[in-house]
């Protein structure tokens, strides 16, 4: 693995079963991404954007090949160890947000670190740094129906960013808000890119936000075509 | 925030599931402990100190055929008896008019019946005069209550079993027993008023200790082997059970409403937790996606064992509450004395609210568990 790579995927191939028919998702992928790079995911619906970015995120296991997160082969860890390695080293960012609704921004955000080992104290503290990041410090007391889209995405970013991942993975974090607030949170991506120096790996339609990553990859039938 | 702040936000997630949820655990469980209670009345009879000591001695044939009254010279000079009281049920109605008496009345010689050792409490002065008048009778505190007697008052009965009716003068009011409804009165007015048939309905015997017991009722038995009037003689206890075996369909009838009880409870639990979980299911896919992995099924599992333990507060400790607080005899029309919830009934009720929460979370813990995060998010999606 290159010294700066965060994630190498080689040979990687996912082949779905539906029904009596094999269908497969992606074939023979090799991608290498670099630590602080902002990747993005292009392609036509099906094309295997999304399962690709389970697959480096830990949350799907690839049919054959393989793939290196930090230097970790994540399809050979069990589902306990894969689970403490999804926590402690990504960050999610969902198209529908998904923030738990009767918890308030702030215990949403809280809600990783409830796997840690830190006290209440020190939660807490985390958890302001993060709303202040995404710049909701003063919406940590509302709950996700007071938020607006824009809003709770921001919320979900401060959530995937609260352990301090190296890797924020995003399927389509604009796809459900209006243009002003897609703007703010890719900003709020490109920022941890750029500053924080996180790996971020972004899933989308839209060639305007494809524009704020500082890579962009196409995929199409399962492979990648530049 | 900590794990139980988000699994009680969870639980009220929707009041209304949760409240109609909580309540019909609790109406069932209230259900549950009332037929126990219930049950438990109608089958176990109470004890007091001195039914170690008490033998009941009746006609072998049947409990309904009298026996001789001269077989009493015969009972006093077995060894090992105390004291002897003829006692006869007479089975009136009160006052002509109800359907239904719901306190006993029993002819007995009083002197006798007070050696037999009645635990009973009454004023001395009032016991002479009983004994004095044989067309006096004492009744228990708790039908003086609800008919509003006193001393000096008159009770009216109409034969139901004797074909004579009795006029009796109250003349005093006894407590302490664990049955404080009946009437006693003199079995010499029985007798004058049935034309002295020279019978009894059974005897009531004290014996000299509680070891000794079980050898007089040999004894008894032994005396009146193959005579025209064979007894049956038992103790106190041994004569109650065998009027609790008369329930045995009854017994059988509410076990099985028990168990119909508790069944349709866990469907009920069951399908609630089901779900709740289901319409949860994109978000534990997001708090496995997060990390989150044997925790979700400690979520799962704390959510509907809560739900279970408050509907049991409610419903148990409702009805241990309800029960302790109304004036059962009053309430139903003395059929019930005591009407008490035991621990073994709460212990039952809350083991069973235990089950239905373990049992209910088990489902939807283990769907959630074969459910992959991707699964989870694209059902959903």
């Amino acid at each position: 693995m290159g010294a700066t790579n965060v994630v190498e995927v080689r040979q990687l191939t996912k082949i779905y079963r539906q029904g009596e028919i094999n269908v497969t998702a992606l074939n023979l992928i090799d991608l290498d991404i670099a630590q602080g790079e902002f990747l993005v995911l292009m392609g036509p619906s099906g094309s295997g954007k999304s399962t690709l970015l389970h697959i480096i995120a830990g949350i799907d296991r690839p049919t054959s090949g393989e793939c290196h997160v930090q230097g970790i082969d994540v399809a050979d860890l069990s589902e306990s160890r894969l689970a403490d390695w999804r926590n402690q080293n990504v960050g999610f960012v969902f198209q529908t947000f998904n923030l738990i609704p009767v918890l308030t921004a702030h215990e949403n955000v809280e809600l990783p670190l409830l796997l840690t080992r830190l006290n209440r104290r020190q939660r807490r503290k985390q958890v302001e740094t993060a709303l202040e990041l995404v710049g909701l410090g003063d919406r940590a007391r509302h709950l996700p129906r007071q938020l607006s889209g824009g809003q709770e995405q921001r919320v979900a970013i401060a959530r995937s960013i609260v352990t301090d991942p190296q890797l924020v993975v995003a399927d389509e974090p604009t796809g459900n808000l209006d243009s002003h607030s897609a703007h703010d949170v890719l900003s709020i991506l490109q920022s941890m890119s750029r500053q924080a120096g996180k790996t971020v790996i972004m899933v989308t339609h839209d060639p305007k936000a494809a524009a704020f990553g500082s890579r962009t990859v196409h995929l199409e039938k399962g492979e990648l075509v530049d | 925030m900590n794990a139980a702040t988000y699994i009680v936000k969870n639980a009220l997630r929707n009041k209304r599931r949760a409240l109609l949820s909580v309540l019909s655990v609790a109406a069932s469980l209230f259900l549950f402990v009332m037929l126990l209670v219930a049950l438990r009345e109608m089958t176990v009879p109470p004890e007091d100190i001195g039914s170690s000591l008490r033998i009941i001695a009746r006609n072998k044939v049947s409990l309904a055929q009298p026996l001789p009254l001269k077989q009493l010279a015969i009972i006093e000079k077995i060894p090992g008896v105390e004291a002897v009281t003829p006692f006869s049920f007479y089975g009136g109605a009160y006052k002509g008019e109800e359907k239904f008496t719901s306190f006993a009345q029993f002819a007995v010689d009083p002197l006798r019946f007070t050696a037999v050792g009645v635990d009973a409490k009454i004023d001395p002065a009032e016991l002479q005069a009983w004994f004095a008048d044989r067309t006096t009778c004492i009744v228990g505190v708790d039908t003086a209550k609800r008919y509003g007697l006193k001393i000096g008052d008159r009770m009216r009965f109409t034969g139901q079993i004797y074909p004579v009716d009795l006029d009796l003068k109250i003349a005093g009011i006894y407590r302490g027993t664990m049955d404080d409804r009946n009437v006693f009165f003199h079995h010499k007015y029985l007798d004058e008023a049935l034309g002295d048939p020279g019978t009894v309905g059974t005897w009531w015997l004290r014996a000299a200790s509680p070891e000794e017991a079980p050898r007089v009722v040999e004894r008894i038995n032994r005396a009146f082997a193959n005579t025209a009037a064979e007894v049956r003689a038992e103790t106190e206890r041994a004569f109650q059970l065998s009027f609790v075996s008369m329930w045995g369909n009854i017994k059988i009838l509410i076990g099985s409403i028990c168990s119909v009880v508790v069944f349709t409870l866990l469907l009920v639990t069951v399908s609630t937790m089901s779900m709740a979980i289901r319409e949860r299911f994109r978000e534990l896919a997001v708090l496995k996606a997060l990390g989150f992995r044997r925790e979700l099924f400690a979520f799962i599992l704390a959510e509907s064992f809560a739900l279970a333990m408050t509907g049991a507060l409610l419903g148990a400790g409702g009805a241990w509450w309800l029960f302790h607080s109304l004036d059962i005899p009053k309430v139903t029309n003395g059929i019930f004395v005591s009407f008490e919830v035991t621990p073994r009934h709460m212990g039952l009720a809350f083991g069973i609210a235990a089950l239905l929460g373990i049992i209910s979370a088990i489902g939807p813990a283990i769907t959630v568990a074969r459910t992959s995060v991707v699964q989870g998010l694209r059902t959903l999606d």
